[in-house]
């Protein structure tokens, strides 16, 4: 009887994932079953055992049939509350059952540095020929626990991160492979130090060139936590997993613009699942990862031991997939390996391979991964680079790349060494002169007694004969902003704190550009302000114009509002790449701007930053990413636009590498995605006065965490305490504080120098 | 006249304007503060009612208030007065290009800014071969170049014979009196530059700093200009401001700037006027000055002139240089003339038409201590009299029919007291009598008596008046 019982409640536990999965819906009268359920627990000892048996029979296949059903007509919604169930296997699970043995490192349990993420040293084996080969890979990933408190489903604070990121530079040490297991709603948007986007930035910053295989699994990734972890060799997914830029439930807020923190309908929450293309084929078809890891109907639940062994040898599978790819030799090892992955049964290669690197074969890993990651979201956009791959365009960057490493990495040292030579020869030998002369002159010096030298020239302005020159970095004045032609006066929001008077506007965005005089309150100001009196007049060049912001996912009704931002700013794209130079420094500019869809970041504007990147480094100029607005990445791209966090921090990461400046400036609100990868990652970051960096705005804390934050929370002089950025600047000496970095900060390889 | 004058300020130059404006027949409107609804500025005009011409605002220095007022009233024109928004050329700006524009009576906005600013004033002058104080025109950032100019300036100062030689450092933002520091030696010049810097760096929030000869024994001397926007540019001769109290203060003026009465100097007195007049007026043409102003000149005891800044507003003393002026025979009104002029007026003479004559005092009656380091003294004024002669006019707001408030929110300035005379000797007896016969009794609040500059005034005129 008592096995019947266990059999009875494994039943109520099928109906009630069904109800979670369905939505507690009336879908097949659940209900239904669920009660019948209920009523033969009670009546267990009313029936015989035969009785109780052809009962139980009934129901289980009435449940089975049911979850077919529900298996092939799997709505993206659903495979997101699949994810968030509490019976869901969790990387505990994974550790447990799919390596050997395992070591948490960094804490325990809730005795742990961010109990949501787990970092392990683990052992995984493969029996190859009756025998068993161990090998140690370094486990990393958010754990969600079974509904446990503490774990705070998955989302990970900053320390975690920090924490992952020490761990993966041990791994980088030890020379072992990293497996990433990505379980996270998202990064819990808190700015203590480091700060939510800042750490992520870091983290994805490392990755991109750490040098030792990795792979990842993605069950639940979402957005900004999951890139934490998700830059990776090999990304595979499960099959009844999301992958996403933001929650169903975000979208669907943003979508129904309540942003006073109401619900949004559940049918708006569908439609958005069903539009962001957050389930795993969609993410294979777009080119976001790599393999789906085949989970059984309805998905992997904690005990589903079957799933756990294809999942080792998917990972085994993985690691030997990138590290052969990797190798100097491995023609028939690839082949072989091919041709098993093909086949889902197969069990791996026959053959043990070393999972260690050697110096050459790390150096094909990291480029392998720079091409991965750099051609990610190619198709996303439409239009053409102005160098787009034509032989003849081809050759002109080539031409260029070897042009300007022979003008400055060649000439331009060798100059410098002889330089030196000079130097030091020229003062030894000036030393040696004066040493044998030095007699002579003093005797000649006693004899004709000189007569003493007239007092010093007044150097003073007073003689000045024609106007002095204007200081060449005041800020330019060719552009006035419209809002100045009203006759009104604005009252700045810190009237009450400081008493300012309230400002005429004609003055306030004439003279004052855009400052309040007593407090130092910066108002906004159009992008174009910046473009014509930050930069030298004239200097402007614009670079991939032709690039466009397209809707790759056909997000229903987003083409209609690309249009709209487009005839309104006459831009094709939300980031503008030129050439400017500042006071004849040439400089490379990339520059996210609020009027095209609030400064968001999709495949054309992340595919036109890499671009600048790549000029910048080709012609050895400072690259400023200046950020006038950014609201993070653009939903409607979905995983495509996630993925440019990790493609324009490769980018960056290897502009900066070769000896680049890397200057980031943040006016008005920058949140998000670009903040915590391509733009958090700069060594030089500053912020305007009165601007807002963060990694999620105050509403998106308020629902995620319940917490209603202080109104300074996002404030540069927030930022500036934890370190996030680096100074904070005024903008009406924007132009000089811009000079003196350039002038300051970067490496010697820089063209000017 | 056609036009309406918003009179945007208070006390005895308030009156004035008023008194201006009804000459030219112009109607106008004052505005008033609640310290200042017993003032007779206010009492004169209609605050309730039908008629009403006078409007209580927040502060004088609120210009969404006066703008107000300015729309309400139906004004065309607006005067500063002095202090306040007087050479404030964003105020001018916007009083002149908002959609109800009203002329603003005063430089144009551009020669406010241009010449508010000592240091391109400064710069202005000496591309034109004006003489300035020796020193920099531009602020100075860096230790080094201060070094060499501060060596520079104090080895001059030696070459040319003078007993201690010694520089001023000031900070290029400051104002009124703040940041400047005096150094003889140059070996301590680092160690002052520096802490100057750090201090206007702070206070100011910019680093830069000027440097100066610093001169010890100087007459103050002012130009009166009178300009149209037509082109036409007289002067109405000099004065001489340079008595003046703690703070800068003055509270005595004369007028001609120089007398051999004054003082024995060894240089020819008319001839340096003339040198500064005409200077000024070059002034006054490159910038296109196209209204009253005056121009401040320091004239050391050898006689050499330096100009120091300019004064781009109708000035408290103007009135002394109209009584020593005749225009056809007649003292002429300089405010009257601002007004007019500033309304699209031609002048309609010229300087041949004005003739020079006599001697003017000014004596500022201002209700302090002067005892105590000129403490200002807030009570009750119960009896104001003066006398009253043909050569002689007192201008101000405090009545003589009712006892009177000091209200605390403003410097206590009384009256404002004028004599003239065929010499200066002359005026200065009758200044002297004119003192004699004031009276001004009140007490404050704790009963003791009214604290005046009037005993002091008396005490020490003869003293005050040798230069």
């Amino acid at each position: 009887m008592n096995e019947l019982l266990q059999q009875l409640q494994k039943i109520a536990e099928r109906i009630s994932y069904l109800l979670q999965i369905k939505d507690y819906s009336s879908w097949g009268n659940l209900d239904g079953f669920k009660s019948a359920c209920e009523r033969l627990q009670q009546a267990m000892y009313d029936y015989s055992a035969e009785q109780m048996q052809g009962e139980i029979r009934k129901l289980s296949n009435s449940i089975a049939f049911l979850e077919e059903r529900a298996e092939e007509h799997l709505t993206p919604m659903e495979r997101v509350r699949i994810v968030r169930s509490a019976q869901r296997f969790s990387l505990k699970d994974i550790l447990e059952n799919v390596y050997e043995d395992y070591t948490e490192l960094g804490g325990q349990d809730e005795a742990s540095v961010d109990p949501a993420m787990i970092c392990a040293k683990a052992t995984i084996v493969r029996r190859i020929d009756n025998k068993s080969l161990t090998a140690s890979v370094m486990v990393i990933g958010q754990e969600t626990g079974h509904g446990e408190e503490y774990r705070n489903g998955g989302s990970c604070r900053p320390e975690g991160n920090a924490k992952a990121r020490r761990y993966m530079k041990v791994a980088a040490v030890e020379g072992i492979p990293i497996h990433f297991y990505i379980f996270t709603p998202g990064a819990y948007p808190v700015e203590e130090y480091p700060g939510a986007a800042q750490q992520i930035a870091r983290n994805i910053y490392t990755m991109t060139k750490l040098p030792v295989p990795m792979v990842s699994l993605i069950s639940e990734g979402g957005s900004g936590g999951a890139e934490a972890i998700g830059l990776s060799d090999y990304r595979l997914m499960c099959s009844h997993g999301y992958y996403s830029v933001i929650s169903p439930e975000g979208a669907a807020a943003i979508e129904g613009r309540n942003r006073d923190g109401g619900k949004a309908a559940r049918e708006l929450i569908e439609v958005c699942a069903d539009r962001l293309r957050l389930t795993a084929a969609d993410n294979l078809r777009h080119g976001t990862i790599d393999r789906i890891v085949q989970e059984p109907p309805l998905g992997a639940r904690r005990d589903d031991f079957a799933f756990f062994a294809t999942l080792r040898a998917e990972m085994l599978r993985a690691t030997d997939h990138v590290v052969i790819s990797a190798k100097n030799f491995s023609a028939f090892r690839n082949w072989d390996l091919h041709r098993r992955q093909k086949g889902a049964e197969g069990k791996g290669l026959s053959v043990d391979i070393p999972w260690d690197l050697s110096g050459g074969e790390m150096k094909r890993l990291l480029q392998l991964r720079s091409q991965k990651y750099l051609n990610m979201g190619g198709n996303a956009y439409q239009g053409r680079p102005d160098s787009s791959r034509q032989l003849l365009a081809l050759a002109r960057e080539r031409g260029e790349k070897f042009y300007y490493s022979l003008r400055y990495d060649f000439f331009k040292k060798q100059k410098k060494l002889v330089n030196k030579a000079l130097v030091d020869l020229g003062g030894e030998s000036t030393l040696l002169v004066k040493r044998l002369t030095l007699p002579v002159i003093s005797l000649l010096d006693k004899w004709w007694e000189k007569p003493t030298s007239p007092a010093p020239v007044l150097p003073t302005g007073l003689s000045s004969p024609a106007e002095p020159a204007r200081d060449p970095l005041e800020l330019g004045d060719a552009y006035t902003s419209p809002m100045a032609r009203f006759d009104r006066t604005v009252s700045c929001p810190n009237a009450a704190r400081y008493g300012c008077k309230d400002i005429w506007v004609p003055d306030l965005y004439g003279e004052f550009a855009g400052v309040c005089e007593s407090c130092g309150h910066h108002f906004p100001l159009e992008y174009q302000w910046y473009l014509q009196n930050i930069f030298d007049k004239g200097s402007l060049r614009f670079f991939n114009t032709q690039i466009i912001a397209g809707n790759p996912l056909d997000y229903t009704g987003f083409a209609s509002r690309l249009w709209t931002a487009r005839e309104k700013t006459g831009y094709l794209a939300g980031n503008l790449t030129f050439h400017a130079k500042v006071n004849g420094i040439e400089i490379i500019v990339t520059m996210l701007f609020s009027d095209f869809r609030n400064g968001t970041v999709g495949a054309a504007e992340g595919e036109k930053f890499v671009l600048a990147c790549d000029l910048a480094k080709r012609k050895k100029r400072p690259l400023l990413a200046y950020v006038h607005t950014t609201g993070g990445i653009r939903i409607q791209e979905g995983t495509l636009g996630v993925t440019q966090m990790p493609k324009c921090t490769m980018a960056v990461r290897e502009y900066i590498d070769a000896g680049g400046l890397y200057i980031v400036v943040y006016d008005n609100n920058s949140y998000a995605g670009p903040v915590a990868s391509f733009l958090g990652c700069s060594p030089y970051q500053f912020a305007i006065h009165s601007s807002r960096i963060g990694f999620a705005g105050p509403q998106v804390i308020r629902e995620t965490t319940g917490i209603d934050i202080a109104p300074g929370y996002h404030s540069a002089r927030n930022a500036l305490k934890r370190g996030h950025i680096q100074g904070i600047w005024d903008r009406r000496e924007f132009r000089r504080h811009l000079h003196k970095a350039l002038m300051t900060m970067g490496s010697p390889g820089l063209y000017y120098r | 006249m056609e036009g309406k004058v918003l009179i945007a300020n208070r006390g005895e130059i308030a009156i004035r304007i008023m008194n201006a404006c009804a000459g030219l027949g112009l109607d106008y409107a004052v505005v008033y503060t609640e310290a200042d609804k017993e003032s007779e500025h206010v009492r004169r005009n209609v605050t309730h009612g039908p008629g009403q011409n006078a409007w209580r605002i927040t502060s004088y220095t609120e210009p969404n208030d006066l703008l107000a007022v300015a729309d309400h009233a139906g004004c065309t024109a607006i005067h500063p007065g002095y202090g306040f928004f007087a050479e404030d050329y964003r105020f001018a700006r916007r009083a002149t290009k908002r959609d109800r524009a009203l002329t603003f009576i005063g430089p144009s906005w551009q020669v406010i800014k241009e010449l508010g600013d000592k240091i391109n004033t400064k710069r202005l002058a000496n591309k034109l071969g004006i003489p300035t104080i020796p020193g920099t025109d531009t602020p100075i950032y860096n230790e080094m170049e201060a070094e060499e100019i501060a060596l520079g300036l104090l080895s001059q100062q030696k070459t040319d014979g003078i007993q201690n030689p010694s520089i001023l450092i000031k900070a290029a933002a400051g104002g009124g009196g703040m940041g400047i520091v005096e150094v003889t030696e140059i070996e301590q010049f680092r160690r002052t530059y520096r802490q100057l810097q750090v201090y206007a760096k702070r206070q100011f929030g910019d680093g830069g700093v000027l440097i100066e000869q610093c001169l010890r024994d100087y007459n103050h001397l002012e130009v009166q200009l009178l300009c149209s926007k037509h082109g036409e540019r007289i002067h109405f001769s000099s004065r001489n401001c340079t008595i003046q109290s703690t703070g800068r203060q003055k509270r005595v003026e004369a007028a001609p700037g120089f007398h051999r009465s004054c003082f024995d100097y060894g240089f020819d007195e008319e001839q340096l006027l003339r040198q500064i007049v005409d200077y000024s007026l070059r002034l006054a043409a490159e910038v296109g000055y196209d209204s009253v102003g005056t121009w401040e000149w320091i004239v050391t005891r050898s006689g050499q002139p330096y100009l120091l800044e300019v004064n781009t507003r109708i000035q408290v003393e103007n009135d002394i240089s109209a009584r020593i002026s005749y225009l056809h025979g007649q003292q002429p009104n300089l405010i009257r003339e601002q007004i007019r002029l500033a309304l699209g007026d031609k002048m309609g003479y010229r300087q041949e038409d004005i003739e020079f004559r006599g001697a003017a005092i000014e004596l500022r009656i201002v209700a302090e201590d002067t005892r105590r380091g000129f403490a200002p003294w807030i009570g009750t004024i119960s009896e104001f009299s003066f006398p009253s002669h043909p050569w002689s006019v007192v201008y101000s707001h405090v009545p003589s029919d009712r006892p009177y408030t000091i209200p605390s929110d403003y410097d206590p300035n009384l009256a404002l007291a004028l004599v003239w005379a065929d010499t200066p000797g002359e005026a200065k007896q009758r200044a002297a009598d004119f003192l004699a016969a004031a009276a001004i009794r009140g007490q404050d609040a704790s009963g003791n008596p009214i604290v005046t500059n009037l005993d002091y005034l008396r005490q020490s005129l003869d003293r005050l008046l040798v230069f």
